[in-house]
């Protein structure tokens, strides 16, 4: 199920509301919390409700045999064969036809090309589970002793599907206690609708450019043509996934829980390593956390450490090498920036927002196009065409005018510019208080509008 | 105070639409849209285990969100609302995502009275369509290549028929032959030398006619509708002149025919690209009745049980205006009329047909339409039986290129689907006595 469906908003969202506040109970509101996560994630493929609830037992079990062993080598044996479990399913089935098929040209496999898709939200809640383990060993939590706790912390519809990756420690607490008074659920409310907004008003809409300018074939394409294009790819993944994340984090405050944010106005980054503390942060701090520092960080051999992280960035994404060669283009330009570090300090602000921008929009194109010829193709049209600009570009530029301004203020980071103490911040910030219940009635309608209108809209991040 | 109302309001407005779900009766069919509602589907485990139950509940929550037609409407404003709009521009639709058809066996469609939508917009639009100042073009103009097959279907006929009943080949052209912009001029003449292959090809005495010319020697005139797929009154009036020339009739002027007029006729083209540019040019839909009184009916696709029809169904409006012509698609009309010359035409005919059909009931006593999609008839058979003197092919040129709907055109010629009334006795006018006859052969429907 996705959030930005007429099902979620009007059957399941109210539904799930009143049957969590119905009873102030914990032990009751976790169980309904969790019936409904399940159905959330059995709605549409059923079957890999199996997977997901096969992962969360047996981590939660092993989760308590790592602390009942922490500190001893067996302990450590626990841990590695619950990772390499978790991981091997992750493994098997989101990379087992990518694997057959490299090596197949190779040797002759005894088995068949695996045919099975992928469950939905495998790469988020392994992460987190192997998070937790982790965790339990290194003490920094208490293993969960609640079988059905475990599995909610697992399978909370909120973030099961497309992230944020919320570590155990966050939500530890909350899962066992946790208050929600008027003001978490009015705030849990504007993020959710601010975030729907983001989805169905930006990234649809952005969403329908991409289509015209990527999907149809080249021939006509000119170079700006090819730029505008991949640069509306980069508008439509920033808001695709940030307002995932909004609606994540603002289902979770209408539930009780607090959860890290994800995104901080990345397109406003000042180089590539900028932008990736600002964008997709809960990725970033796992692969910092689980491998980098583990690695050695920036302690030893660090920028083989960077180009390692990259990789398995790059292959987290999805099972097909154009991932693999975008995780390397970041390595690369992380390793440089971080060898030019002096440099770019010197750079003026400008050039290095540009530089970055440029970068990070030429690397959508790695990441759209998983076809190599394609890409091949649409690399060769970004910089050279001979291709007049077809009327209809011009055409659409007007038309969608308004909405190119609302993408450029959504992307500027006002709370940078102006921080949360400064006069102007507070004024507009009591000033919007005043007006929140008719704002988000606004973004509820436009959005409902727009979604009875549509077809299936799923997020870009689904299939990762 | 303003975190409850926020949370108050929001809870509201999600309730209320959850609760109109369960309080509002839902529709079957969408008229505007031509199209069958998605209903409750039944829960098992295979269809759960599919994923097919989730699907169509997400798809009745779609298809019967409360208002949701006003909703689309006010989509389609938001969107118009994105940007600046400036005239004279020129943009390209696609049209990707084709609602289901309602599509059901002809057996079934007998004996339901749901209308039946199949119409031939699926296969002709389903590819780049202009918008140019509030007006809709296919953006493709046929193909000379395809002329062959379908001349050679006409040809047979007149073959089979030599001697007996007249072969007329009258096919539509696009609307983009008349696109009033220099860049799009050469779907002009592509459209011109598409149909001079059906004529380059044409042969057993098989009649052009050539629709082509008196249109464009016409293209200042509204030949076709803005917001939908069909020529106007105006465009089947030129073909009907073209039919004229090639029949040897002098054609009955506009002027002694009685003009009607309807208004904020949106049709099929605004439907599928919901573009306020072409919403606000909603056509103005005007039509000639000749002075000819008439009675019709309708056949099912199989047997000759009729129902009482009209050449005009004055009283359809709105999307559905194109209808008023032979109330529209029906598998087999007859139309009886006072000119007592006794001649008899039959048309073989998509929905481009019925704006051209009816100019002829001035110059038969029996015009007989066959809807090539629906009808199951045995067409030589009915031929034969009433005696036709003409039979004309007015089909828009997608039908004409398309080697599937040229199939269906030639199994009516072979299909067994019930026999051929009696002729009409001559004394016998009303559409009573005809519908009399008609039961009486209810015994050969299969």
């Amino acid at each position: 199920m996705v959030f930005s469906s007429l099902t979620f908003l009007y059957a399941f969202l109210p539904l799930s509301i009143f049957a969590h506040y119905i009873s102030k109970n914990v032990i009751f509101r976790n169980l309904t919390l969790t019936l409904f996560s399940l159905v959330f994630y059995a709605w549409g493929e059923p079957m890999w409700i199996f997977l997901l609830l096969f992962t969360s037992m047996f981590d939660y079990a092993h989760g308590l045999l790592i602390e009942k062993y922490r500190g001893k080598f067996s302990g450590k044996l626990v841990l590695v064969w619950a990772v390499i479990v978790n991981l091997g399913l992750l493994i098997a089935f989101k990379y087992g036809a990518f694997i057959w098929d490299n090596l197949s040209l190779l040797f002759t496999l005894p088995f068949e090309r695996p045919t099975n898709t992928l469950p939905i939200g495998i790469s988020f809640y392994t992460f987190q589970t192997v998070s937790y383990l982790i965790d339990v060993h290194r003490g920094e939590v208490k293993a969960q002793r609640n079988p059905m706790n475990f599995l909610l912390y697992v399978s909370m519809f909120h973030q099961l599907v497309a992230g944020p990756i919320v570590r155990y420690q966050a939500i530890a607490e909350e899962i066992e206690n946790r208050i929600v008074n008027w003001r978490m659920l009015s705030e849990g409310i504007n993020r959710f609708c601010f975030g729907l907004f983001k989805k169905v008003i930006i990234a649809n809409t952005a969403g329908e450019l991409v289509e015209k300018y990527l999907e149809a074939g080249f021939t006509d394409l000119s170079s700006y043509e090819a730029w505008f294009g991949i640069t509306m790819f980069s508008v439509q993944i920033y808001f695709d996934f940030s307002g995932y994340s909004d609606m994540a984090i603002g289902l979770g405050r209408m539930f009780g829980f607090h959860y890290d944010e994800n995104f901080r106005h990345p397109y406003a980054a000042q180089s590539v390593g900028d932008f990736y503390r600002r964008w997709h942060t809960s990725l970033g701090k796992f692969f910092r956390d689980y491998v980098y520092i583990p690695l050695g960080g920036n302690r030893k051999f660090q920028l083989r450490n960077i180009m390692i992280v990259w990789l398995l960035t790059g292959i987290w994404h999805g099972a097909s090498w154009n991932f693999l060669l975008w995780g390397f283009y970041f390595g690369c330009f992380m390793i440089i920036e971080k060898l030019l570090e002096k440099v770019l300090a010197k750079t003026p602000r400008i050039l290095r927002h540009t530089y970055t921008l440029i970068l990070i929009v030429f690397s959508r194109a790695i990441f759209y196009f998983v076809d190599w010829e394609r890409l091949k193709t649409f690399t060769v049209k970004l910089f050279h065409s001979e291709n007049k600009i077809n009327d209809g570009f011009f055409v659409d530029l007007w038309e969608h005018s308004f909405w190119f301004v609302a993408v450029v203020l959504l992307c500027i980071p006002w709370d940078e510019i102006y921080p949360k103490d400064s006069k102007i911040n507070i004024k507009s910030t009591n000033m919007l208080e005043y007006f929140r219940p008719a704002l988000n009635v606004a973004f509820l309608a436009l959005s409902t509008v727009m979604l009875v209108d549509s077809t299936y809209n799923p997020f870009i991040y689904f299939r990762f | 105070m303003s975190h409850k109302i926020n949370v108050i309001v929001f809870f509201l407005l999600i309730t209320l639409g959850m609760t109109s779900y369960l309080v509002i009766r839902p529709k079957r069919i969408s008229i505007e849209e031509k199209r069958k509602l998605t209903t409750l589907p039944e829960l098992n485990w295979d269809s759960y285990v599919s994923g097919k139950w989730a699907d169509t509940i997400d798809k009745y929550m779609n298809d019967h969100f409360p208002a949701r037609l006003k909703m689309i409407e006010y989509a389609g404003i938001i969107r118009y609302a994105r940007g600046v709009h400036i005239k004279n521009q020129q943009k390209i639709f696609v049209y990707q995502k084709p609602h289901k058809r309602i599509r059901k066996n002809t057996e079934e469609a007998s004996k339901d009275t749901v209308p039946n939508f199949l119409d031939d917009f699926e296969e002709t639009y389903s590819q780049s369509m202009l918008i140019l100042n509030g007006s809709v073009y296919p953006l493709n103009g046929g193909s000379p290549k395809m002329g062959k097959p379908f001349a050679n279907m006409v040809s047979e006929y007149a073959y089979n028929l030599k001697g007996k009943t007249r072969v007329f080949s009258a096919v539509a052209p696009l609307s983009s032959a008349f696109i009033p912009a220099e860049k799009y001029r050469h779907y002009n003449g592509q459209n011109r030398r598409t149909l001079e292959a059906i004529r380059d090809n044409l042969s057993n005495g098989a009649i052009f006619c050539d629709v082509f010319k008196s249109l464009n020697d016409h293209s200042s005139e509204k030949l076709f509708f803005s917001t939908d797929h069909h020529w106007t009154a105006q465009g089947a009036y030129r073909a009907y002149e073209a039919f004229c020339k090639a029949a040897g009739f002098e054609p009955v002027p506009q002027s002694k025919m009685q003009k009607k007029v309807k208004y904020n006729f949106l049709g099929t083209l605004y439907e599928r690209t919901r573009d306020q540019s072409v919403r606000q040019n909603a056509d103005t839909f005007t039509y000639y009745v000749p002075n000819v009184t008439t009675s019709a009916i309708k056949y099912g696709p199989y047997g000759y049980s009729g129902t009482k029809s009209g050449a005009f169904c004055h009283g359809s409006s709105g999307g559905n205006s194109y209808s008023t012509f032979l109330c529209g698609d029906q598998p087999l009309t007859k139309i009886t009329t006072s000119v007592k010359n006794g001649k008899k035409v039959v048309v073989i005919k998509n929905s481009m047909g019925n704006a051209f059909s009816v100019y002829l009931i001035s110059h038969y006593e029996e015009v007989w339409v066959v809807d090539f999609r629906y009808s199951k008839h045995n067409l030589m058979e009915l031929i034969e039986k009433n005696e036709i003197d003409d039979m004309v092919f007015a089909v828009g040129m997608y039908a004409a290129m398309s080697n599937g709907t040229i199939g269906m055109m030639r199994r009516l010629a072979t299909q067994k689907g019930g026999g051929a009334p009696m002729p009409t006795p001559s004394n016998d006018r009303d559409s009573s006595a005809v519908l009399n006859h008609s039961t009486e052969l209810k015994d050969t429907i299969k």
